[in-house]
């Protein structure tokens, strides 16, 4: 285990952090969320041509042949500039879901593209009833002729506005609810049948809510193996959890720097308010909450590199769990430390309060997540402390 | 960065286990062991044994006889002790003033203190804190007067831990009353049993005898025992402080919990069911079980940092120290909870003799509130967790 970041690491973490001082200032973000365009192409475009839509795909598919720390890096990056675009929904989470459940002719069909920028995919995993976790799938799809026709609603699809394929998780009919039922596919935005809502989310980023009604695809739009979906799934969501936790570390250590600075700046009764040691201590509690979460980051990404799938769906739970909690207190807190120029629009910190307060929504809650580790807990220590 | 397992640390890992399996006497095994230091009964055989072994100072370079290990090593050994049970060593002799020894003394002082503290036949206590000298450290009044090749010393120290049972007592005093408060202090070497030096017991809420006062009354003590030169204290004491930031939280401790608290919960019955099968428990074990992975993970952090001479570690060691310690406390009051009604019991201290006929729950229940109030203090020693915060303040932000 090393956390010193190699050469080729250093550079990467310091082409994004240049990409968004330089082109994603807060001003220019603000002109984004006004378009309420769910973010740039020539960004996106940007993105693909600096490799970062690649870094962490297959060399064979046209990735860079890199891993989790790398998607960590700059997804960290896109959090200290609440980057909107759908890097998260597309650039990981669908395209690790890929990389886990396609055949080796699906994947070369599709990630190439992926990696180039030239085609988004979305995962809908995600239902009104499953809050995230993707066990509970009631979209169904029926064996119809030489096919398949897929009934249902997903939620919360991130890049689903702007994807034009989806990755879409179900039940084969027959298959029952046990882990075993759940089947991918593979479906064209156009494909008839399918229609999807933009849902504005409060961070100025967008999801879509996407209707699946009779939708007819063939037998080749099925990802992987029937039945086999749920450890694509877990694994593009271990990926995913992972860069939404980057991100988020990323967001509270720029918000804790803004903070910092503003203290230093802002004088009431004659003096910066810096010199209060109250507000001193709040800035050492943001710091040390900070600190942490980044502990468990990198405890989520050892997991990933090295535990077998039980026991990193747990690290996905505490980490989500954990630092997400740790988000909405540091950003909150930012706010407080800022009084009231904290509460604008115009200002920056209020908009990373609204970043971790989406993130705890996706992929499950904290609460949800503890209670699933807890559950986990009394299914199997009964057992472990009876061998013990 | 990568998060590859070090399988170097794993395999030194096997060797402790295996080591202490094969060399940890069974009537020195498996103490209920909290925080408190171990009594000298224990701590002098366990310390021959390390000793034999080449272990005796686990934490020190080879150069000065140690086992030269890595920060991560240090914290294994320390993991695999606690999980074993095996006696504490003289903590304030191996980490506190084993490094500063080593740094700083003479010749003479090393060829008289070493060979003692690698046989564990000299106890050690720290003389820092006065009743009127806390956090303000610097502020000490314990003066110390040259007459002729002797210091006399007049004054109070309090919260000397095991001052009772030690044999000698590294003390801060002033020696210049001229100059500003740092630079007029003096690190000395001083024998317990010299005249004039009066222990008096602090009984603190944890219902043990480690506190003490310690008063000195025109105590003679040769110049040759100071440690560097005069006005050097305050350096000594800050590289003194500054050597421990991993060990902070008290990782081992923290896990030690967790097993204790994994325990409980199957063994333990609550209503007709397992303490385990009620949800309000297992969330808060849950949680718990995170809160050790993301410390755990922080202390790694900070031991890298220690081991590259960082500056960082730092202030990383003051945070790590607050959420370290909080744990601490949430925690240890969490297994006192976990006792349900028999956590209000006040069972004999793990020290004092069992009663006859014992209490209910005894066996599981003695030890755990002691523990529990005890470590309202880790917030309070080593730098209380305000002082941290301004430390933090200072370092991150210049505030």
């Amino acid at each position: 285990m090393n956390f010193k970041l190699d050469d080729e690491q250093q550079m990467l973490q310091d082409s994004v952090r240049r990409f968004v001082d330089k082109d994603y200032s807060f001003e220019y973000r603000s002109t984004l969320l006004k378009a309420r365009s769910g973010g740039s192409l020539a960004r996106w475009q940007v993105f693909a041509q600096n490799g970062w839509l690649a870094a962490a795909l297959p060399e064979a598919e046209g990735g860079l042949g890199g891993g989790i720390v790398d998607t960590a890096l700059i997804a960290q990056e896109f959090g200290r500039g609440l980057v909107v675009e759908p890097y998260l929904g597309c650039a990981v989470l669908a395209a690790q879901t890929l990389v886990a459940g396609g055949t080796p002719k699906q994947r070369a069909a599709l990630l190439p593209a992926l990696a180039d920028g030239a085609r988004k995919v979305a995962l809908a995993y995600s239902e009104a009833g499953s809050r995230g976790f993707p066990e509970w799938v009631s979209c169904g799809a029926e064996s119809v002729g030489d096919g398949y026709v897929l009934n249902g609603m997903k939620t919360l699809v991130l890049g689903g506005v702007e994807a034009d394929a989806f990755i879409v998780s179900t039940r084969m009919a027959g298959s029952g609810d046990g882990p075993d039922g759940i089947s991918l596919f593979l479906v064209e935005a156009g494909t008839g049948g399918l229609s999807r809502q933009p849902l504005p989310l409060h961070d100025g980023t967008w999801a879509a809510e996407v209707t699946f009604d009779g939708v007819r695809v063939g037998a080749d739009s099925l990802l992987g193996e029937p039945g086999q979906g749920l450890a694509a799934l877990r694994h593009g969501l271990a990926h995913g959890t992972a860069a939404l936790c980057a991100e988020l570390v990323g967001a509270m250590e720029k918000a804790v720097e803004i903070t910092s600075e503003y203290l230093k700046v802002r004088e009431q009764f004659g003096v910066p308010i810096g010199s209060f040691q109250a507000l001193q201590h709040r800035m050492a509690d943001m710091a040390a909450e900070l600190e942490l979460a980044r502990s468990m980051l990198f405890h989520l990404l050892a997991s990933v590199t090295n535990d077998d799938a039980q026991t990193l769906v747990r690290t996905v739970s505490q980490a989500k769990a954990l630092i997400g909690r740790a988000a909405r207190f540091v950003c909150g807190q930012a706010i407080q430390l800022h009084g009231g120029i904290g509460m604008t629009e115009e200002y920056a910190v209020g908009h990373y309060y609204k970043r971790a307060v989406v993130a705890d929504a996706l992929f499950g809650r904290a609460d949800q997540h503890e209670a699933a580790c807890a559950a986990e807990l009394q299914a199997t220590l009964i057992q472990t402390e009876g061998q013990a | 960065m990568d998060f590859q397992p070090d399988a170097g640390l794993d395999a030194f890992r096997q060797e402790v286990r295996a080591f202490l399996r094969a060399n940890l006497p069974p009537s020195l095994a498996g103490k209920p062991r909290g925080s408190v230091r171990s009594l000298r009964a224990e701590i002098e055989p366990w310390q021959r044994v390390l000793n034999e072994k080449e272990w005796g100072a686990p934490y020190w370079e080879k150069e000065h006889g140690g086992t030269g290990w890595g920060v991560l090593q240090q914290l294994v050994f320390d993991e695999e002790c606690v999980a074993a049970g095996a006696p504490t060593q003289d903590g304030f002799a191996q980490k506190l003033l084993g490094p500063v020894l080593n740094a700083f003394a003479s010749p003479e002082q090393k060829a008289e203190h070493m060979p003692h503290i690698f046989n564990g036949t000299r106890l050690w206590c720290q003389g820092f804190s006065e009743p009127g000298s806390g956090s303000d450290l610097a502020s000490l009044r314990t003066r110390a007067d040259r007459d002729g090749d002797h210091y006399v010393i007049n004054g109070q120290k309090i919260w000397t831990s095991y001052a009772h049972d030690a044999d000698w007592i590294f003390l801060l005093v002033r020696t210049d009353q001229e100059v500003k408060k740092q630079a007029g202090i003096s690190f000395l070497l001083v024998d317990m049993k010299t005249p004039g030096i009066t222990v008096r017991p602090i009984r603190s809420i944890d219902d043990c005898h480690h506190l003490n006062e310690t008063f000195f009354d025109n105590v003679h003590v040769p110049v040759a025992n100071r440690v560097g030169a005069e006005g050097d204290g305050w350096k000594i004491t800050k590289f003194l402080l500054n050597n421990e930031h991993a060990s902070a939280a008290d990782l081992p401790i923290l896990k030690r919990y967790l097993m204790q608290i994994r325990q409980l919960a199957t063994r333990q019955g609550v209503c007709g069911a397992t303490l385990l099968a009620r949800h309000e428990f297992a969330l808060r074990l849950a949680r718990f079980e995170a809160e050790v992975a993301a410390i755990g993970m922080m202390v790694k952090r900070v031991a890298a940092m220690e081991q590259d001479h960082s500056p960082a570690a730092h202030a990383m060691g003051s945070m790590l120290k607050i959420r370290g310690t909080e744990l601490q406390q949430r925690m240890s009051e969490f297994l006192v909870e976990a006792l349900g009604d028999y956590g209000a019991v006040a069972y004999p201290e793990p020290h004092a003799s069992t009663g006859v006929p014992p209490l209910p729950l005894q066996d599981v229940g003695r030890g755990v509130a002691n523990e529990m109030f005890f470590r309202r203090a880790s917030t309070i020693y080593g730098g209380t967790s305000e002082v941290q915060r301004g430390i933090i303040a200072k370092a991150l932000f210049q505030l």
